[in-house]
């Protein structure tokens, strides 16, 4: 490696060598068991995520086969609609408990949050890693709940159906009720991680916005999943002992429940889209080569969005009945969470402008991500309206809807991170080619499955149905062959990494350009992450990156210093105090 | 939401049936429903007015600043705060003017005004019995064009939730408790010709009635493509939008809207009582009607509860471990009680129908289920039957 090239004054770690990173620092199964290293365990929440997701998506193709035609397609004979009803269960079920609440904190979070910190490790490392060992436990019950009897309940657990389904409701709950505290496991650690182990220079407002939104996805995590493991239990109690608080047989009131239920899933949905606002502002900001636009503003409404998240819930029961005001006064509430995410979109698009902007992958699910989730939060305004919301609610336009913001949003974000900080996590550059026709393949499944949906539900089709009327056919055919291609295009993506991961280059430090913190130490970094103490610098500050052509890689220069004015100043006595 | 879509637009009526529909909703049946379309538009445009405008510029930045890895990017402005106020609060306003709008129309949908037209809704695992009064029950629900109809809806099982799209309707019906929706329908049913209908009778004999089944009938203004009632009647889907378990999807009934108020007295008085239809007939009529046949086949295959066919005269083991003659006191207890005395292998699930059925209807149910019964006895059975009805109500 010659460094003729560079301007003096560069600095770059180069390449580990073999032993210096923290996938070869030790080896044998149980050194990765028993590894208390951030980032192997943000690595083995990858496997697992991805492998959820993996289960979940080939549920999720079942259900559009199924609905190919209007008596059913898939699935046949007498049990053919409860084997739908699971099917779908257990889809979203996983999708929501075992992938996309835990896909980006969990995994991606897990990995950067010390790294882009500039600190070693997590705060509670032991913590960290039971609370990947509490995610297993929970995928456990679940599979277990799946080869039992099944679960037919909807991922919501709506009372009194869950009480009285004769299905295995209490191992999905209990599941679901231990993945609970390993989200809170991790939320715990995040916040404790950033509030205590900043490193010197590392100010609150020197943090970059993946950090902010991960910190307000920590907030959320700690106080609203307790909510929801209170519910699970009050809902195991009525199954086996019938207290009464939510079966109406025993003078309960189903409604109950799903005031329980939201007050936990709706600040869920921001547990979920949030990471992925800080991961987007990071892509936009490094691949357009550009300081993000409104730093601030960004930063202050991830905490604004966690905040408000927790005054929403109601918008879920439009129709089950509540008080006028009370309906009214949460259409009002959700409306407030529109305009921080608008804001955010805005701040990404002006970013862009004047940049210096490279098609890379990750910045490919950038603007997609941007496309998509401005559509999911839009047709979010037909659903906060409460007259729209009363002929829209509970049919294909919610799927549609919350699909583009859950999948459109969160895993494309995640697919972006992924892309984008793989050759940090593995030390491999995949094929930017490829890369770039998987993601093209993604963004157009996807909009060829959900966009038929919205005007499948604005026509009336309601959602969880396993046959359908006639008339609805044709959207609903479209629909299922997007579902297709997007599952070839995701399935391309991931060969696309496992390829690199045989024939890819080895990555520098800095392929992209970044100037946060992760980027300064080696790819893969080292066990402690950094072999000296980072320089921590404005995050967005892109001055001092210099692109070194002949090795394809970004270096960091020395920022430029102010000579020391060759006069010296005038000597001033000592018993002037200072003072002329 | 995607401007492409729109243009495509003309291209669907085809595929999508519905007659009188636009691209984005079913047919107009409601006073509701220009409002709820007026909101939803309004929203639309000024969504596009955002969506299409912000998507360009992305496009726009992507074409003229894609620039070859290195170059420096031409500004590193990192804030301008008036601009970040002004789309802070610009849009803020419109949302402001969206949730009012929806609110109004809200209001509206949540009042209904007195003395409108009352039915009662029974929703239950998985089907609808619409209570017309006096007795009268039917799967259907008959209204009248014009005239203010207040629904007073509830379960015995589990949440359902009744959606009629061409109202743009929808209420949850929440077992424990009241729920009430109301609508005015503005378009009527049309009835097509008793020949036709009987030609379609004669199509479809000996199969259940497929409401779904689109039928090319010829009506005064050509051949037409109509989806009818068993009745003849044109009608508007209602469909259970509350995920119910296993055949929610198959939870729908259909809405009939009559011209005039005699109609659909007329139609009620044919509907109240057996008149001089066979106790057999009116049976089987029930059973059909009443929801019976989503849980009961006639074949001998098993559904949620047991076949009735051959299930006069049988054994049958409970689930306390004992054995149970299926007689006219069985019958009677498990239509009114149906938890009392539950057959092995199955849940207690089935809702009771006690003040539903009248003396009548039990007799005709219980004379329907012997005639689809080789156990029966060929000699009417004893009197007893009828003696502890009163006790038993």
């Amino acid at each position: 490696m010659s460094n003729a090239t560079l301007p003096a004054g560069a600095r770059d770690p180069g390449y580990p060598t073999e032993r210096e990173n923290y996938l070869t620092n030790s080896s044998g199964i149980l050194s990765w068991m028993f590894t208390l290293d951030h980032k192997r365990i943000g690595l083995m929440y990858l496997i697992g995520v991805m492998s959820a997701f993996a289960v979940g998506g080939l549920l999720a193709l079942a259900i559009r086969l199924h609905l190919l035609d209007p008596n059913g397609w898939m699935f046949s004979g007498a049990e053919a609609n409860n084997i739908y009803n699971q099917v779908f269960t257990l889809h979203g079920a996983i999708m929501v408990f075992l992938f996309i609440i835990p896909s980006i904190p969990a995994a991606l979070g897990n990995f950067l949050v010390p790294v882009m910190l500039g600190a070693k490790d997590v705060g509670f490392p032991r913590l960290n890693l039971s609370s990947f060992y509490l995610w297993v436990f929970g995928a456990l019950f679940f599979v277990t709940a799946l080869f039992s009897s099944g679960l037919d309940t909807g991922w919501t657990f709506y009372t009194p159906y869950s009480t009285t389904t004769d299905t295995s409701v209490i191992l999905a709950t209990l599941g679901a009720f231990i993945l609970g505290f390993s989200s809170i496991f991790t939320g715990l650690n995040f916040i404790v991680t950033i509030n205590t182990m900043r490193p010197p220079g590392m100010t609150w407002f020197k943090m970059p916005l993946f950090l902010w939104a991960t910190y307000a996805t920590s907030i959320i995590q700690v106080l609203a999943t307790p909510v929801l493991g209170i519910t699970l239990l009050l809902l195991i109690a009525e199954r086996t002992m019938h207290i009464g608080i939510f079966d109406p047989e025993f003078n309960g009131d189903p409604v109950t429940y799903q005031h329980f239920f939201w007050f936990y899933s709706h600040p869920a949905v921001y547990i979920m889209i949030l990471p992925a606002f800080g991961i987007i502002s990071e892509l936009i900001s490094v691949h357009s080569h550009k300081h993000i636009f409104g730093y601030r503003f960004i930063a202050y409404s991830s905490i604004a969005i966690a905040l408000l998240g927790f005054l929403v819930w109601g918008h879920h029961m439009f129709t089950a009945g509540m008080s006028s005001l009370t309906t009214i006064v949460f259409s009002a509430l959700t409306f407030t969470v529109s305009v921080p995410s608008a804001i955010k979109v805005f701040n990404w698009l002006a970013t862009m402008y004047k940049g210096s902007i490279s098609l890379t992958t990750p910045m490919c699910y950038a603007i997609s991500f941007i496309f998509l989730f401005t559509i999911g939060g839009l047709t979010g305004l037909f659903l906060g309206t409460l007259a729209t919301d009363l002929h829209l609610h509970d049919t294909y336009f919610v799927v549609a809807h919350f699909h583009y913001v859950m999948v459109g949003g969160t895993l494309i974000a995640f697919l972006g991170g992924v892309f984008h900080w793989w050759p940090k996590m593995v030390g491999k550059l995949y094929n930017e080619t490829h890369g770039r026709i998987a993601a093209l393949l993604v963004f157009l499944g996807f909009n060829g499955t959900f966009l038929p949906q919205f005007v499948l539900g604005s026509r009336g089709m309601p959602r969880r149905y396993a046959t359908y009327d006639p008339e609805f056919a044709t959207l609903h055919q479209l629909s299922t062959f997007g579902a297709l291609l997007l599952g070839i295009g995701l399935l391309y993506a991931f060969v696309v990494l496992m390829v690199s991961l045989i024939k890819g280059r080895r990555a520098p430090a800095n392929p992209w350009g970044g100037v946060t913190l992760e980027w300064q130490c080696t790819s893969p970094p080292p066990y402690y992450n950094f072999e000296r103490p980072p320089v921590v610098g404005d995050p967005y500050d892109f001055h001092n990156l210099e692109w070194d052509a002949e090795n394809e890689r970004y270096i960091m220069t020395e920022p430029e210093r102010k000579l020391v004015p060759e006069s010296t100043p005038e000597e001033v006595p000592a018993h002037a105090g200072g003072q002329k | 939401m995607f401007p492409a879509i729109e243009s495509l637009a003309m291209t669907f009526p085809t595929l999508l049936a519905d007659k009188n529909a636009d691209f984005w909703f079913p047919i107009q049946g409601s006073s509701f429903a220009e409002e709820v379309d007026w909101v939803y538009d309004l929203i639309l445009y000024i969504s596009l007015a955002f969506f299409v405008p912000m998507m360009a510029f992305m496009v726009w930045c992507l074409f003229k600043y894609i620039k070859a890895r290195g170059t420096k990017a031409e500004s590193q402005i990192s804030h301008h705060t008036t601009l970040e106020l002004t789309w802070s609060i610009g849009p803020s306003v419109l949302l402001v003017w969206m949730f009012v709008q929806g609110s109004i129309s809200f209001l509206d949908m949540r009042t209904p005004p007195e003395g409108s037209y009352d039915v009662g809704v029974q929703a239950f695992k998985w089907g609808w019995t619409m209570d017309y009064g006096n007795g009268t029950f039917h799967p259907e629900l008959h209204i009248v064009k014009d005239e203010p109809t207040k629904l007073s809806m509830r379960s015995t099982d589990v949440i359902h939730s009744l959606f009629v799209p061409a109202f743009r309707a929808k209420k949850d019906i929440v077992p424990g408790r009241y729920n009430y929706m109301w609508f005015k329908p503005t378009v009527a049913s049309e009835q097509i010709s008793d020949e036709a209908l009987a030609k379609l009778k004669k199509q479809s004999e000996g199969a259940t009635w497929d409401y779904d089944k689109v039928h090319t009938i010829e009506t005064e203004d050509g051949e037409r493509e109509l989806q009818v009632t068993p009745e003849g009647y044109t009608f508007f889907d209602l469909y259970c939008t509350e995920y119910c378990g296993k055949n929610h999807s198959e939870m729908q009934t259909v809405v009939v809207v009559h011209e005039t108020q005699a109609e659909l007295e007329a139609w009620i008085k044919a509907n109240s009582s057996r008149g001089d239809v066979s106790m057999e007939e009116w049976g089987e009529l029930l059973y059909a009607r009443r929801g019976c046949s989503g849980c009961h086949s006639v074949d001998g295959s098993k559904l949620v509860g047991p076949s009735f066919l051959d299930v006069y005269g049988s054994q049958h083991a409970l689930t306390t471990g004992e054995n149970q003659l299926v007689d006219e006191n069985y019958i009677r207890e498990s239509i009114l009680a149906p938890k009392a005395k539950v057959v092995a292998g199955y849940q207690p699930v089935m809702p009771s129908y006690k003040g539903q059925l009248s003396d009548d209807d039990i007799a005709s149910i219980i004379a329907y289920l012997k005639s689809i019964s080789a156990n029966a006895p060929t000699q009417p059975a004893g009197a007893e039957a009828e003696s502890d009805e009163e006790s038993a109500e």
